[in-house]
């Protein structure tokens, strides 16, 4: 979602030179060379700004929707390759779609989101729908390897159990559910993964999937926690 | 010579890996949303009420109105709209319907629409995970149908899709400004 700046066509431009540089296109070096602090500061002006929360109470404060609530915690989507649905447009995907998660992103607010109290958000060691509102869910247009078994294409739920130095990463097959009424004799398949810690503490709740050598790591981060889970297939 | 090529190349190779990072996206202006039909399939599932089977769903991201002028201006009359913001709006059915007495076998659909004054016509399209509607190919069409417009007194700020139950199957509705339209949809 929201990707579609022309600051960020004018990044992936100048990333698209520097690849080509890379092809011995010596002469596009030093326009690169020329021009780096500056697409190099633009990008870094990218993130911040991509990372201003937008003032959700407002929003819901001005809307008087009769029809549907607009959601604290928005939905949203990632898809692998990132950014797929622009690629595409683009013309500029060569492996075809993979993955795409839509979860809702709750904020931090100034909570506690991980800890071992009962009044915690998340609390170690019960289930985590991954975001907000419905269970989160997780499709994969092609059969992928997760922590060494197959899982086959299809949509999945995907949550967890949070724990201080672990998470507990579960695919289950009980779909389009509300929270956490999680039927684990559905569950697919478990894998363990490890946190680490970021800071500044993240606001808004997110996933996004990432390039990796054998596949795609999808990033889970909120707070001052992140943890990345691979996906394994064959690009 | 080689001392310059490897400083610019590590230069270079500092501007990739910068453009590796991850860019954490921000929550978006047009959030995405889902409605189900049966309304609030999830939250009944959980709770035991449900009594009919998931049929329908639609994803669409909300942009708002910010005292614009919507229809005729923002979304010009007679272009494909992506009946939303951001990627196009993606409608899924969990069993086969028919829409204008055209059949739509159960699977995952974009649907856009063409706003005029007094109808639009709304277009399921089997291309799928596409942004906006700048590469819609009409040849991709599974139905047309031009449903009528009705005014509202009121103007609702953020555009809504939802369903609702009709004499014969139900409708998917879509509301933004002081314009609403209703599709049919039959079992």
């Amino acid at each position: 979602m929201q990707f579609g700046t022309v600051l960020e066509y004018l990044c992936q431009y100048h990333c698209n030179l520097n690849c080509m540089f890379l092809k011995k296109i010596t002469w596009r070096v030093l326009f690169c060379c020329a021009t780096f602090p500056f697409v190099l500061n633009g990008c870094r002006q990218q993130a911040d700004v991509k990372r201003t929360p937008v003032q959700v109470d407002s929003l819901a404060t001005t809307d008087k929707n009769p029809y549907v609530t607009y959601d604290q915690s928005p939905m949203d989507m990632s898809y692998y390759p990132v950014n797929y649905p622009l690629l595409k447009m683009n013309k500029q995907d060569s492996t075809g779609l993979i993955a795409r998660a839509i979860y809702s992103r709750p904020h931090k607010k100034n909570r506690t989101i991980f800890s071992y109290s009962p009044q915690s958000l998340c609390q170690y060691g019960k289930e985590w729908r991954l975001g907000a509102n419905e269970a989160t869910e997780i499709d994969f247009f092609r059969n992928v390897i997760i922590g060494g078994k197959t899982v086959s294409k299809g949509t999945y739920v995907i949550y967890c159990i949070p724990e201080p130095d672990k998470w507990t990463i579960v695919l289950n097959s009980n779909l389009y559910t509300w929270g956490l009424h999680t039927d684990t004799t559905k569950d697919i398949l478990r894998t363990i993964v490890p946190v680490q810690r970021q800071s500044p503490a993240l606001e808004d709740f997110t996933m996004v999937f990432m390039d990796a050598p054998e596949g795609a790591d999808l990033l889970m981060a909120w707070d001052n926690v992140k943890t990345v889970l691979p996906i394994n297939f064959s690009k | 010579m080689k001392k310059v090529f490897l400083a610019v190349s590590l230069c270079v190779a500092c501007c990739v890996n910068s453009f590796s990072q991850v860019v954490v996206p921000a929550v978006d202006k047009s959030p995405l949303d889902i409605s189900y039909y049966p309304n609030n399939f999830a939250l009944l599932k959980i709770q035991d009420k449900v009594t009919e089977p998931l049929i329908a769903r639609v994803i669409y991201s909300r942009p708002q109105k910010n005292n614009r002028t919507i229809f005729g201006d923002l979304i010009e009359y007679g272009k494909v709209w992506r009946l939303g913001a951001n990627e196009a709006t993606e409608i899924e059915f969990f069993q086969n319907v028919k829409i204008g007495g055209t059949a739509v076998k159960k699977g995952r659909y974009t649907i856009y629409g063409i706003p005029n004054a007094d109808k639009w016509t709304i277009i399921i399209n089997k291309e799928l995970d596409t942004w906006g509607s700048f590469k819609y190919d009409q040849k991709k069409d599974i139905l047309r149908l031009d449903v009528p417009v009705t005014k509202e007194t009121t103007s609702t700020e953020s555009f809504s899709m939802f369903f609702e139950k009709a004499t014969t199957g139900f409708t998917l509705n879509a509301v933004w400004d002081s314009s609403r339209v209703s599709l049919p949809i039959s079992l």
